[in-house]
């Protein structure tokens, strides 16, 4: 610690250098915490990992193909599921269809999904008492509710898409989860109305289990019950029915890491190439250094704490300036079609670990080399060289 | 008069590690913005290539994807009926009435599933698109649910060789062909009997009517006799304006190639500025002797920009060498990404254009520009006495 003042002194010694090094390696941080954090939204689980004793049972074919309602009564009799709920996905349209109001529109059944499954939502037990009384009232994230300013009593039109209706809702209150991003309204609310699937179909069920070892055998259950009826299913956990859709992305996920790991490197490059050039300049003096008592050990600690000083120096400001650019990007990604992605953009703890530890490994790698060979010169050999 | 290149060049080689990493980094910068931008050229000619402007696609008012669409077998009807399009040698006019369906498929290492988009078609629909056309086995058969796929496709998803029998829970097709489709939009579907679709989803609607009509301007019109028909209550759009409006699935990757490019580029600069500003510093003698033999300022600016643009230039040329091999080690395969708007994979390949190639070469240039401007008028600026007084 004694010697952090040298260090530091070392580091500023060329500013223009040191100013150059420290904002590419902003530059590079800014990106990569951006990246990072892109692909955690894509990714996000919306329970949290709480969700682990849910299921959702989707058509075998695929999303889009309805399933019967009565397989609802089926499948509540298999030991261990605790409750069902039809859930279909209206897909309407709010407004217009500009990217920037879309909203994930979900029917359930309200009586039991945020007392039964969905319970790690949070909801007030009135909103959720009236909520379930009002026919054609809706519930929606807070992120939602607020992004739009419903107050409670407004009305809503939806524009059906796949299914020809245009539901007239009223905003009854909001609910927090993980995923603020839907709203939630009466399975009844379609069952009434007039088109083929009324009293007939249901997009999904969600359902919850009693415990985590009853999930594979509920599932393996319910894909056996219907395996040779008309409508057969495939049940997966919420997990699993999240990825199907970032499987779908294809390869972004490879893409974003890939451009990561370059960008990297190359900036491990221009550090290292900094270290070894200030580093050459100081052959003279690290041998008077060794001559005045300084060991091989001081030396190599001396180069590598002023790489990873910069490096770090570099890295918190790279985050900060990230976190400061994330909700603008969000400002202005939310209206593009990739908005749906970016309700969950923040930057997460794990992704400042992250960056921490990739600028002290920037620091380590870059000031390696430069490092090992001023500390093993022979002083001699040092004092002899013209710079 | 001008310092000759020779002096820059000997100088870059003097210094082999530091131009080296300097060189290495531009080149690694140059690979990541030319693989970034040859994916948004790939979706782009996806979405764009061979959509025509006489093709008119008639779908359900306010819809934005055949996936959203509603068409009754009435309104189907109706347009079968309609006047206008055109007609083929036999006689039959080029009306396609079309469903489309998504299904959930096994990829082909067998371990990860995702949605892919199913056409059912009148048989007419593949003269309506001239752009396709079968590579391998045969066209479908009406009524025997058999199914032709891409070429793409069927490298990508298992049980889709010709032969094969793609089963997705109770749907099965035999597939009977392989097809291109130039790399369009097209290559990510499944080709099959609009009827067998009907009965195998039990869905007796479909999702929009496709129509060949003899040239824009017919298609134009026949657009506005749709739109002018109160009973139909149905909008057409052209073939080509509908997959414009699907290309906001390249938006946000067009702005990541955007961000990426930027930062990257701006922190590889910063890079090569520095290995300039040291070889400024490391040569200042050498500068204040030239000044004294009689170059002037400018040719000393010129002299170290130019030393900086041929450093950058050996980083483009080793770009192009980074992605030429990405190309061929990684990039063989086609590569899918989701249309947002009907929540099914779309395939397109990366495209190396030879636009982009020169537009790679230019990013390094300008790097070097950007890199080596400021340590060159430090250099310019340097007073001859103290120049050669310096250690």
């Amino acid at each position: 610690m004694k010697y952090l003042g040298l260090i530091w002194r070392n580091v500023f010694r060329k500013k223009m250098r040191t100013f150059l090094t420290t904002s590419s390696i902003i530059l590079v941080l800014v990106l990569i915490v951006i990246l990072a954090s892109l692909l955690q939204a894509m990714q996000a689980d919306p329970s949290g990992g709480r969700g682990a004793n849910r299921l959702v049972v989707q058509h075998a074919t695929g999303l889009g193909n309805f399933l019967p309602l009565s397989q609802r009564q089926r499948i509540e009799q298999i030991p261990g599921v605790v409750a069902v709920s039809p859930e279909t996905w209206f897909g309407g349209v709010y407004k217009d269809d500009r990217p920037e109001n879309w909203i994930g529109q979900l029917t359930c059944d309200p009586d039991i999904y945020f007392d039964k499954i969905f319970d790690d939502a949070t909801i007030d037990p009135k909103v959720n008492a009236e909520w379930k009384a009002t026919r054609n009232g809706f519930v929606a994230g807070e992120t939602i509710a607020k992004k739009f300013q419903w107050k409670k009593g407004d009305h809503i039109i939806l524009k059906g898409t796949y299914i020809p209706l245009n539901p007239d809702l009223v905003y009854v209150g909001s609910y927090n989860a993980g995923d603020e991003s839907n709203i939630f309204f009466h399975n009844e609310f379609l069952n009434q109305s007039q088109w083929f699937g009324a009293n007939k179909y249901t997009g999904l069920y969600y359902l919850k289990v009693d415990s985590g070892e009853s999930v594979p055998r509920v599932a393996a259950a319910i894909d056996k019950m219907f395996e040779n009826s008309d409508a057969p299913t495939k049940t997966l956990t919420e997990k699993q029915f999240q990825l199907q859709f970032m499987e779908m992305m294809g390869n972004v996920k490879f893409l974003i890491n890939g451009i990561s790991l370059i960008i990297l490197f190359a900036v491990t490059l221009i550090v290292a190439n900094t270290v070894a050039m200030s580093a050459r300049e100081r052959i003279t003096e690290i041998s008077v250094m060794r001559t005045l008592g300084f060991r091989r050990g001081h030396i190599l600690g001396f180069i590598l704490s002023e790489s990873v000083l910069m490096s770090l120096l570099g890295g918190i400001l790279g985050v900060v300036i990230a976190m400061v650019l994330i909700p603008l990007l969000k400002m202005a990604g939310n209206k593009t079609s990739i908005s749906v992605w970016l309700i969950n953009f923040h930057v997460s703890w794990d992704t400042l670990v992250m960056a921490f530890v990739i600028s002290v490994g920037v620091g380590i790698l870059a000031g390696f080399i430069p490092a090992i060979r001023s500390s093993q010169r022979k002083i001699v050999d040092g004092l002899r060289q013209v710079v | 008069m001008a310092v000759p290149l020779k002096y820059n060049l000997r100088n870059l080689v003097a210094r082999k590690a530091s131009t080296g990493m300097t060189a290495f980094v531009i080149g690694l910068v140059v690979a990541v913005f030319l693989c970034v931008l040859a994916l948004v050229q790939g979706v782009t000619r996806t979405l764009s290539v061979t959509a025509s402007t006489r093709n008119v696609l008639a779908m359900r008012v306010g819809s934005q994807a055949e996936m959203q669409s509603v068409i009754t077998r009435d309104q189907a009807e109706q347009m079968q009926s309609m006047s206008g399009p055109e007609r083929n040698a036999a006689g039959r006019s080029y009306v396609s009435p079309e469903l489309i369906s998504l299904i959930n498929v096994q990829r082909e290492d067998g371990k990860t599933f995702s949605n892919v988009q199913v056409r059912g078609m009148a048989p007419i629909g593949m003269e309506i698109r001239p752009g396709v056309r079968i590579i391998d086995g045969r066209m479908f058969t009406a009524g025997t649910n058999e199914a032709i796929v891409s070429k793409n496709l069927s490298k990508r998803f298992a049980s889709m060789k010709v032969g094969d029998t793609l089963k997705t829970g109770s749907f099965r097709w035999v597939i009977v062909g392989l097809f291109d489709a130039q790399g369009s939009a097209y290559e990510s579907e499944i080709w099959t009997d609009v009827h067998d679709l009907q009965q195998q989803t039990k869905r007796n609607i479909y999702s929009s009517v496709f129509v060949r009509l003899p040239d824009p301007d017919a298609a134009n019109s026949f657009i506005e006799t749709i739109k002018g028909d109160q009973r139909l209550k149905l909008e057409g759009k052209t073939e080509r304006k509908y997959y414009d409006e699907q290309m906001i699935t390249g938006a946000p990757i067009k702005a990541l190639a955007f961000i990426v490019g930027l930062f990257t580029a701006i922190g590889a600069s910063f890079g090569a500025m520095n290995t300039m500003y040291a070889q400024v510093s490391a040569r200042t003698r050498e500068i204040g002797t030239l000044r004294a033999l009689g170059f002037s300022r400018r040719s000393i600016l010129t002299s170290f920009v130019l030393e900086a643009l041929m450093l950058s230039l050996v980083g483009g040329a080793l770009g192009l060498v980074f992605t030429f091999l990405v190309f061929n080690l990684f990039l063989t395969k086609p590569t899918g990404t989701m249309n947002f708007r009907t929540f099914s994979e779309v395939l397109f390949n990366f495209r190396l254009t030879s636009s982009l190639i020169a537009g790679g070469i230019v990013f390094s240039l300008g790097m070097g520009l950007f890199g080596g401007f400021f340590p060159a008028a430090r250099a310019a600026r340097l007073k001859i006495t103290s120049a050669l007084r310096e250690v």
